[in-house]
């Protein structure tokens, strides 16, 4: 065999190889860490069954978050409308009307509509933020306390597609709660 | 004034306590049962029995005396009696397991790497390993509590007093009325023999049966100190 | 090229790392999606719980239940607190119920079998319906049977109104029915609905054969009672369990007395004979009980001519009944109270038990006693009911289906191929019958031989009322409304027959849409009596408030007085147990499994893993034997038995030494050994209903299902029974004992 091509392909072919491992390496602790830097579409959120535009509800209309998401003030989750409550705005006999213009909003609101028919078949929105496995958290509390949505969601209102901004791993989660007095026992969060 | 103080005080600082009564007790399993769907507890297959690895975070125990036909059978609900000298807090290396102000003896399940020091510690074998990865039929999950953390293989569980149940009914921060928070063994009691509530409220019934003269504490000599009482079931000799 | 150990370093550090990247941050599928709120009603907010009151009736139950449902899908069951009858109590079996509604084995469409025989292929409900309205156009009505499993309210009404108007026989099943019960209670108070026991405030309760905390009629209602009749605001109660089996009951009783099997109305005779020649108690009462002429009427009973056919060799003489007649009798302690009922009305002469054992407390003034305790009557129901047959119709129907001469049969929930005695031979007759129509939630062994099957919803799925039966002592009507919508594509029972019975021209008789629609007629009627427990000016109003509150009940709506004591026979009447002493040398005294009943829960996991209490035993069936029966049969814990019985019927059981079994007497619990019902049930333990010999009860004709007596042979085989203990007995050590106990004098 050609020795001289060995010479050559023995360190590309090992630097390569360390710059795949320090990769790997940086994308393993800072996931570890923090979260997944966002490369290989790790830091986009996933695309959801009716591309729903935070952007239009929030910036352009204006809406508070708890038109929507009735029961962050009192419940553990802030929950997801059902297609009834879309409908307090969107009415069938709006669809055409002020409420959309753009063809592709007309797209999606089509996809809502298709799911009032029998049968009453869901929308599978997909999970947007995940706290570490074994914890409970409660909106109700932070709300009451007058923590802002934003605090933890970012600025919702210029997202076309909502993804997560913050890492919500414990020491976020204690740093705050120390910050602002709240209790730090384990059985708090964790049972 | 002082003392009315004093009083609110600890009724706001609560202290969960329960109270077995023996005499009471039938052995029917409703509490098992309710506790297994309130905290997802993976369904005990045959084969967990048979290595007595079955996951019970209350029990009922059922002792003999005598052979027929002079005979008895004794039942004793046993789960965790979050003893306030509890033997498994010091034993465990990662600190998974503590007592909190409540008078919770609390387990963290992210915390634990099962070494098992706590269960081989405790004199009640109130604490229960998860052997295996709990799995549910697809459809049966649909049951799953969303309160309560499924566990995972390798950790360490046991009765939290339904701490789901205090932290929602305490979120609001006023104290809770008496009887009105019940964890699910007591809810589903028939016979009430199950009382729970805050021993610090001196108006509570548990603090009232906590001192009923037929009370004791299960090993009580190994100096645990349980939040358990339970009631001595008087036998009457005809 | 070599492989070096520097490179092969290099290569595992970057796959196992990218293994870990691939691999560990992927997360599981099922947690990507926000829980998907299946056929989830579209005006619930998902993510916050949501509470519906409901009502679960069993054949002598029924429980008011609150459902936890959170986006759609129900969570936890619990007592409902307002309901007379469970009072926010609940027992295993209803809790359970929410596994029934998830489990993954339910039939989940309709199915149609190809060809006799041949495989089943999922249909629609358009095609199911119209192939079920096609089998009864072309069947003739009189060769047509409907079975069904007990039903009380809106149900029992739709069901009797769709058999009347097509001309179907209909026939309740259930296999350990009440009919002797019911019968003994009309022979003795001349009532029509099952009395309720105040237990609470009774003083002293002598309970001949009846596990009333177990599983007995309605566990969870007597259980509350229980609880206050124990450490309630009274002096403690007192209870004696007469039984020849150490139940639950029994190991919660001050007193365990044991008796021969099948002599508890002897016992009960003698009592009597006591309290009456010693003048203890109602001298009415005494002199019409025994027509006028007092004790020499009773002359057959005395204690010391019957004390050794009650006691057997456990010694216990007559000295032994004069002191029970005596402390039953005696006024020192607050009311008395006597039931019965269980093994104790399961033999042949279970009639002539029940009516001795009820008529004792006609002496000591038990029937409806003004400062409570005792018997306490319920109402008429105006709505009408489905009960079991006895055994006897079902033998005639049986060899009706022998011969050929019913052509079709529709079966719910009542599974006849599992739950009659082996020896009629049912799976054979119902292969005669033409054709086979099912309406349950599962494939139960009568299910898997159906041709068609119009799959049912479970309880916490379905419409419906119900009247408790027994009942709290006044009127009440249960409301059942669906907490969770339908999870798979079921249809329940009552609106299969209404859209059947649309379609074979039914509309007078049957005039409602849905089942919805029959229960708002039902409250509707409530609503306009202007009675009870819930009033309001509009219907739509109270309709929304009795769902809220889970029903309706009226205190003021209460029975009327007991009938005159009935006189009471001078012979008694015999056991008449299948099988000699000689060859069969044990009382076999089989008993409802705790969890699993008599095989109608042994599909649902929680139910099968709840421990036995006295055993501990989970999943399996087991054979209850002596410690020195086993002994001498040198039997050991975990053998292999075979028990075999009169008819030459045999089943496998494996043997617990139960320190608690009399020495003659070997106890089985029902339930087990199912072919079908679910991978959970399916091929576990045994069905000891196989063995059973078919003896009816002598005047109802109803199975005496403890009227057996069997021989055992042990086997080489060993199985070890899955169970909570340990494989050492647990027992209280004398001085370490782990339940201090108190003891007093009496």
């Amino acid at each position: 065999m050609n020795s001289r091509l060995i010479k050559i392909a023995v360190p590309v072919v090992g630097a390569s190889v360390l710059l795949v491992v320090a990769f790997v390496g940086w994308f393993v602790l800072s996931a570890w860490w923090s979260n997944p830097p966002p490369v290989l579409g790790f830091g986009e959120g996933p695309e959801q069954p009716i591309a729903f535009p935070h952007t239009v509800h929030v910036s352009d209309a204006g809406l508070d978050c708890q038109f929507c998401h009735r029961t962050v003030s009192t419940d553990e989750a802030a929950t997801i409308p059902a297609v009834a409550q879309c409908l307090f705005c969107h009415g069938f006999d709006k669809i055409d009307g002020r409420l959309s213009t753009s063809g592709t909003a007309q797209e999606e609101l089509a996809k809502l509509i298709a799911d009032l028919g029998e049968p009453q078949e869901p929308i599978n929105w997909n999970r947007v933020y995940r706290l570490p496995d074994h914890v409970q958290f409660v909106h109700a509390p932070h709300i009451q306390q007058g923590i802002s949505c934003s605090t933890c969601h970012g600025e919702i209102g210029t997202m076309q597609v909502v993804k997560q901004v913050r890492n919500l791993k414990m020491r976020d989660c204690v740093d705050c709660h120390r910050d602002n007095g709240a209790p730090t026992d384990c059985s708090i969060c964790h049972y | 004034m002082a003392t009315q103080t004093k009083a609110s005080a600890q009724r706001d600082n609560p202290k969960w306590e329960m109270v077995v009564d023996l005499d009471r007790c039938t052995g029917c399993q409703a509490c098992v049962i309710a506790c297994q769907a309130e905290n997802n507890i993976p369904i005990n297959e045959e084969s967990a029995f048979h290595e007595h690895r079955a996951i019970q975070w209350i029990r009922i125990e059922r002792y003999w005396e005598g052979e027929f036909p002079d005979v008895k059978a004794r039942f004793l609900p046993l789960l965790c009696q979050q003893c306030d000298n509890a033997p498994c807090e010091p034993v465990c290396p990662v600190f998974a397991t503590y007592h909190n102000n409540e008078g919770l003896n609390v387990q963290v399940y992210n915390r634990c790497v099962g070494t098992r020091y706590c269960g081989n510690n405790c004199p009640y074998h109130a604490r229960l390993f998860n052997y295996w990865e709990p799995v549910w039929p697809e459809d049966l999950r649909n049951q799953l509590n969303p309160d309560v953390t499924v566990r995972t293989r390798g950790v360490m569980e046991k009765c939290t007093f339904c701490i789901q149940r205090i932290r929602r009914a305490t979120r609001g921060g006023e104290p809770v009325e008496d009887g009105t928070l019940q964890p699910a063994c007591a809810q589903a009691c028939p016979t009430s023999a199950l009382v729970f509530g805050n021993s610090n409220d001196p108006d509570a019934k548990v603090s009232r049966l906590k001192t009923d003269e037929r009370h004791f504490r299960v090993m009580e000599h190994l100096g645990t100190d349980p939040s358990v009482t339970y009631l001595k079931q008087v036998d009457v000799d005809g | 090229m070599g492989l070096t150990r520097r490179r092969f370093l290099q290569w595992a550090g970057a796959t196992g790392i990218g293994a870990v990247v691939f691999n560990g941050c992927r997360v599981p599928d099922h947690e990507i999606q926000v829980q998907s709120p299946v056929q989830i009603p579209e005006d619930l907010v998902t993510g916050r719980d949501n509470y519906y009151a409901t009502v679960v009736q069993g054949p002598g139950s029924s429980e008011g239940l609150l459902v936890r449902v959170m986006e759609g899908r129900a969570k936890k069951v619990e007592g409902n607190p307002d309901y007379p009858m469970n009072t926010g109590k609940h027992g295993l079996r209803a809790e359970a119920l929410l596994q029934a509604a998830y489990h993954p084995d339910r039939i989940k469409t309709p199915l149609r079998r190809v060809a006799k025989g041949g495989p089943f292929r999922p249909i629609g409900w358009p095609e199911a319906i119209a192939e079920l309205t096609r089998v009864l156009t072309e069947a003739d009505p009189s060769r047509v049977v409907l079975a069904t499993a007990p039903i009380r309210g809106v149900l029992a009404d739709v069901t009797r109104r769709f058999a009347d108007s097509y001309g179907a026989r209909l026939v309740g099943f259930d296999p350990l029915d009440l009919t002797v019960l019911r019968a003994a209670i009309k022979r003795v108070f001349g009532q029509d609905a099952l009395p309720d026991f105040d237990i609470a405030r009774t003083g002293y309760l002598l309970s001949f054969g009846s596990d009333f905390l177990g599983t007995w009629l309605d566990p969870t209602h007597f259980a509350r009672g229980y609880g206050e009749f124990r450490q309630g605001d009274r002096e403690r109660g007192y209870l004696v369990q007469v039984d020849s089996r150490f139940s639950p009951t029994a190991a919660a009783a001050d007193e365990w007395v044991y008796v021969t099997p099948g002599s508890e109305g002897l016992l009960a005779m003698a009592m009597i004979h006591t309290i009456v020649s010693d003048g203890l108690g109602d001298d009415a009462a005494a002199s019409a009980l025994t027509g006028g002429r007092g004790a020499s009427a009773l002359s057959a009973f005395a204690p010391s001519a019957v004390a050794e056919r009650v006691f057997g060799e456990t010694g216990g003489g007559a000295e032994r009944i004069r002191k029970m007649a005596r402390d039953f009798a005696s006024a020192d302690h607050a009311q008395a109270l006597a039931i019965g009922g269980g093994s104790a009305g399961a033999y042949a002469n279970g009639l002539f038990n029940l009516t001795a054992i009820y008529a004792l407390n006609h002496l000591v003034g038990a029937v409806d006693p003004p400062n409570g305790g005792g018997l306490v009557f319920n109402p008429p129901s105006e709505e009408p009911r489905i009960t079991a047959a006895p055994l006897r119709e079902w033998k005639q129907l049986i060899s009706d289906m022998r011969a050929g001469a019913i052509d079709v049969l529709l079966v719910r929930d009542a599974n006849i191929d599992y739950g009659l005695p082996g020896s009629l031979g049912t799976r054979e007759a119902l292969g005669n019958v033409g054709t086979i129509v099912s309406f349950s939630s599962f494939l139960d062994e009568t299910t898997a031989l159906a041709d068609l099957i119009l799959p049912g919803n479970t309880p916490l799925e379905e419409w419906g009322t119900d009247i408790p039966d027994p009942g709290p002592g006044y009127r009440t009507v249960a409301f059942q409304q669906p907490a969770i919508n339908r999870f798979n594509d079921t249809l329940s029972f009552g609106d299969a027959l209404l859209e059947t019975g649309r379609e074979l021209g039914f509309g007078d008789q049957l005039p409602w849409a849905t089942m919805r629609d029959a229960v708002r007629d039902t409250a509707r009627a409530l609503h306009e009596s202007g009675r009870g427990s819930v009033t309001q000016p509009t219907f739509e109003e109270f309709w929304k408030r009795a769902l809220e509150r889970g029903g309706w009940w009226d205190m003021n709506a209460t029975a009327s007085a007991a009938s005159a004591p009935p006189q009471l026979p001078t012979a008694a009447a015999s056991p008449d147990l299948a099988g000699d002493e000689d060859q069969y040398p044990f009382f076999l005294v089989p008993y409802e499994a705790h969890g699993i009943g008599a095989g109608g829960f042994a599909h649902l996991p929680w139910v099968q893993s709840a421990p036995d209490p006295i055993t501990t035993v989970t999943w399996a069936t087991w054979l209850d034997v002596n410690p020195t029966t086993a002994r001498e049969l040198n039997l050991h814990q975990d053998d292999v038995v075979i028990v075999g019985a009169p008819n030459g019927r045999f089943i496998h059981v494996t043997v617990y030494v139960n320190p608690a079994t009399p020495p003659r007497v070997v106890s089985i619990p029902f339930g087990g050994g199912h072919e079908h019902f679910t991978g959970v049930a399916a091929k576990r333990g045994a069905n000891v209903l196989d063995i059973l010999a078919d003896t009816e009860d002598a005047e109802t004709g109803a199975l005496a299902w403890a009227g057996t007596r069997v021989r055992l042979t042990k086997t080489r085989t060993r199985v070890r029974l899955p169970k909570l203990e340990g494989d050492e007995l647990a027992v209280q050590l004398p001085g370490e004992e782990v339940i201090e106990v108190q003891h007093v004098r009496r």
